[in-house]
């Protein structure tokens, strides 16, 4: 994506560049004519091509409700966007504020992870399984 | 209250929200400064010119509705219609209205 937004980018610079410096050529040759159409053609279209790139050379949009933003992360988990600090490290994307409570390790089952909700759906049908079993096991 | 109640139950995320802003904001001042330059070079004196560039950022609007909100903003932005389609666009003005006069200068006259 950031690859076809450069190249649109630049593509679209020196179309720019060279409808600009034709209408400049045009007009210091004839000031009073009006403006061929294929430069205002060439005009338009190198401003479409630049602001496509542009659009597709931004970083992407993040969700904002906080379901579907943690989601995002928990299924992602920290990994890098392209962008190294000058030492060589990668910055990595934002990751889990409250991983540091562990609670993935509990709820996995793996390891000592500190458990956050305790699973009360699941629980109650467990308990009318067992009610409707009769209430012996 | 009853917006209040909406936002406790399903919370938003501040630093989401500043990072869309900074994106949408970026990308109109980059694109209103080109507008600028196309308006410029092309000769448009007063209104037409205003109208150009409203065409021109309803343009971007659409290709960051398409590309980069895929097509549903408001799991983007909180208000759409304030924030993606309105958004920033007075503030690019500004920089619109400096490349336009800055390119009819230069190649006009």
């Amino acid at each position: 994506m950031a690859f076809l937004g450069g190249t649109l980018n630049t593509v679209g610079a020196v179309f720019l560049t060279h409808a600009v410096y034709s209408t400049s050529e045009h007009t210091a040759t004839f000031p009073h004519a009006p403006l061929p159409l294929d430069i205002t053609l060439e005009l338009l279209f190198s401003i479409l091509i630049l602001s496509a790139g542009i659009v597709l050379s931004s970083p992407t949009l993040k969700p904002i409700q906080w379901a579907r933003w943690a989601g995002r992360i928990q299924r992602e988990g920290p990994h890098g966007e392209g962008k190294w600090t000058r030492e060589g490290e990668e910055i990595l994307s934002e990751g889990d504020p409250f991983g540091f409570l562990g609670l993935d390790g509990g709820i996995a089952g793996k390891g000592e992870g500190r458990r956050g909700f305790w699973d009360v759906r699941g629980k109650r049908k467990e308990y009318t399984e067992w009610v409707k079993e009769g209430g012996s096991r | 209250m009853n917006e209040e109640r909406e936002l406790a139950i399903s919370p938003i995320v501040q630093t989401s929200v500043q990072h869309n802003t900074q994106v949408v904001s970026n990308i109109r001042n980059l694109t209103a400064s080109l507008f600028g330059v196309a308006a410029g070079t092309l000769g448009l004196e007063s209104y037409p010119g205003f109208i150009f560039y409203l065409v021109g950022t309803l343009i971007v609007s659409l290709l960051v509705f398409a590309v980069r909100a895929e097509g549903k903003p408001s799991e983007y932005f909180h208000r759409p219609l304030g924030d993606l389609w309105g958004g920033e666009v007075f503030s690019g003005l500004s920089s619109f209205v400096l490349t336009w006069t800055l390119f009819y200068g230069l190649v006009r006259a």
